[in-house]
């Protein structure tokens, strides 16, 4: 065992030996690729013998930690090192020169890999690309899109409205759970056991809903509320609150604590602190981000009508599912002026607010 | 109040360890008469500025005892701590004005604990509230910035509405931790005459770190030096001389007003 006086590099050795088991993984499968029967994987392969596959992933994980162990005893320098070595020892290695690096080659080859597994797998196809039934199929869709049917315009113009209002509603009620919630999750005002607590579990509680991706929540709602705008404003309101509440919280947490000193040093109370010495100092910060959240939720809007959220995407599916490529053509030329628009007039915004 | 004889502040034995194991304070005690104007001299480093937030309690001291108008204060908590802020005005070397509110606002914020907290939420401030901190304005020469936003304000002038602000507070004691070391010399020199006028015309007792002996000479009535947290001197500021001189700053040190 290391008997030296660093801790026990745990997360290094993890991360070695998922790095080179997945090395040898790809390995195997561009030999498949290139024409080794003998590791000519594929996706129907790998579902039906999928008890096979995991047995064989974790013997190989297995080894390959044995590999990560001997590499770290014998200290050789791993990608593991390069990420999670002591400071000391991350300067040795930034001493060489990068080709004689050997981390380095590993990542390079294992990149490589990684591309060519990618290329496998997405069935990419220069001949499906230039297939000719392929090629005049686009030309038709093409042409009908750059021929837009303008008798759609006033329907097409009443729901990129909608659109916006679905966007402007669920920004403006995102907005004062948002600033609510944003001191608590501000890791300079959250000082204290206790408030440490709540900052956690508040940020882990964030991190959650943030993952879950404004699409979900619309396919929730619509089951919840029924499909229409409602349910689309609901869900982009659900993931305005997270990201606001990150974008508030990171202004918070750049606030300068001079003012904080001098307003605390009068004997104000830590509410009147908060008002007097922070809250000046973030509300155009505030404005500007809340602005662009709005534009945000615009082309969010615009996705979540493909599902049943509403606005001008609903149309835009209807359209589409029925191949109506003129009608989809003045529909995708609403929304690209809309955007623009929204893009511009918010850019516009946060300028002057600097 | 006080009873009649016993100092202001008396502080026993103080010490401060940060939490990453600094010992920044160890064993101060001084106590202070209403009416001194005591400055606080010491290295960088040397613990002046975390004695001062130790009497505020903007930090808690590790261990000792302070005394303040006849009260103990270094275990107090919440309002109480806010109450002895009150009497304890602090004004600080970078001004610590919040930038986006007028000269008056910032005057204004040095009643804060004497307001409700709904009205100071609503910036509810009557006409006598605001002739009184224009008043303090007037007193330090800058009335005419009043609707000015601080961060318009050069250093010097910040200092200035920061001084107001203390004084609105109608403190006991005015704590200034180094108030000219971000001015240039002339300024410095405007800004402790206001200090002085408010500790001799005002009455109020002030501690004051500073950095060139030169203002030490000319404004302290009394001094303490600090060294690595501990007290090395205490005395009137005429007798520093350069054997105390370099006991306090170090050997090598040169001070370029000692002939
Ligand atoms: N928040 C803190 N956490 C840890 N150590 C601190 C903290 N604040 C100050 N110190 C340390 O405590 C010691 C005294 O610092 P202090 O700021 O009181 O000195 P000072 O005399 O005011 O110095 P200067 O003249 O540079 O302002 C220093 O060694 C400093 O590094
Ligand atoms: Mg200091």
């Amino acid at each position: 065992m290391s008997a030296s006086s660093e801790r026990w590099p745990l997360r290094k050795l993890i991360f070695d030996t998922l790095f080179f088991a997945y090395g040898v993984a790809l390995f195997a499968d561009a030999l498949g690729a290139m024409g080794v029967s003998a590791f000519h994987f594929t996706q129907d392969d790998f579902i039906q013998n999928f008890s096979h596959y995991a047995t064989f992933s974790l013997l190989l994980t297995g080894v390959m930690a044995i590999v990560a162990l001997v590499a770290n005893l014998r200290g050789w320098t791993t990608p593991g090192d390069a990420l999670f070595a002591s400071p000391l020892r991350k300067l040795e290695l930034s001493a060489r020169p990068w080709s004689r690096s050997p981390w380095l080659w590993q990542v390079v080859i294992v990149f490589t890999l990684t591309i060519v597994v990618s290329v496998r797998v997405t069935e990419s196809s220069i001949g499906d690309l230039l297939d000719a039934d392929g090629l005049q199929g686009a030309w038709r869709l093409w042409s009908g899109l750059s021929q837009p049917n303008f008798n759609l315009l006033p329907r097409a113009l009443a729901l990129a409205a909608e659109t916006i209002f679905i966007a402007f509603l669920s920004t403006v009620l995102a907005i004062p759970a948002a600033f609510f919630l944003a001191f608590f999750a501000a890791k300079n005002l959250m000082q204290g056991p206790l408030a440490l607590a709540v900052y956690a579990v508040l940020r882990a509680l964030l991190n959650l809903s943030r993952s879950i991706e404004p699409l979900i929540w619309a396919l929730i709602f619509t089951v919840w509320v029924g499909v229409g705008p409602f349910a689309g404003m609901l869900a982009l309101t659900v993931h305005s609150i997270a990201s606001l509440i990150k974008y508030y919280s990171e202004i918070i947490e750049s606030v300068s604590d001079g003012p904080i000193d001098g307003i605390r040093s009068t004997g104000a109370n830590a509410i009147q602190t908060v008002w007097y010495a922070v809250v000046p100092q973030i509300v155009l910060p505030y404005i500007a981000m809340t602005v662009y959240r709005w534009d945000t939720n615009v082309r969010m809007a615009t996705v979540i009508g493909l599902v049943g959220g509403g606005g001008i995407g609903t149309l835009l599916i209807q359209y589409q599912g029925q191949a109506l490529w003129p009608e989809v053509g003045c529909i995708v030329l609403v929304i690209a002026v809309i955007v623009w628009l929204m893009d511009t007039a918010s850019a516009y915004v946060r300028e002057a607010l600097k | 109040m006080s009873a009649s004889g016993s100092p202001l502040l008396n502080v026993r034995s103080l010490g401060k360890t940060y939490p990453n194991g600094t010992k920044a304070l160890s064993d101060v005690s001084f106590s202070v008469d209403a009416g001194e104007f005591l400055v606080v001299i010491g290295l960088s480093g040397s613990g002046k500025t975390t004695l001062l937030r130790c009497l505020n309690r903007l930090v808690d001291p590790s261990y000792g005892e302070i005394d303040f108008a006849g009260r103990r204060i270094e275990t107090l908590q919440g309002a109480e701590v806010r109450s002895v802020r009150q009497d304890m005005a602090m004004i600080f070397q970078q001004f610590n004005l919040v930038p986006r509110l007028s000269a008056l606002t910032n005057v204004l914020t040095g009643q804060l604990a004497h307001q409700p907290t709904w009205k100071s939420l609503l910036g509810l401030h009557s006409s006598t509230e605001r002739e009184a901190a224009l008043e303090f304005l007037k007193l330090v020469g800058i009335a005419d910035k009043a609707r000015v936003r601080c961060d318009q304000l050069s250093g010097g002038q910040q200092q200035r509405v920061a001084i107001a602000r203390a004084l609105y507070q109608k403190p006991k004691l005015l704590l200034a931790d180094e108030p000219v070391a971000s001015l240039d010399p002339a300024t410095s020199h405007s800004v402790m005459d206001y200090l002085r006028k408010a500790n001799r015309e005002l009455g109020i007792t002030v501690i004051c770190n500073l950095h060139y002996l030169s203002l030490v000479r000319e404004y302290a009535t009394r001094v303490i030096a600090l060294k690595e947290g501990r007290l090395v001197f205490e005395g009137r500021p005429e007798e520093i001389d350069r054997a105390w001189f370099q006991r306090i700053y170090g050997e090598e040190a040169r001070d370029v007003g000692i002939q």
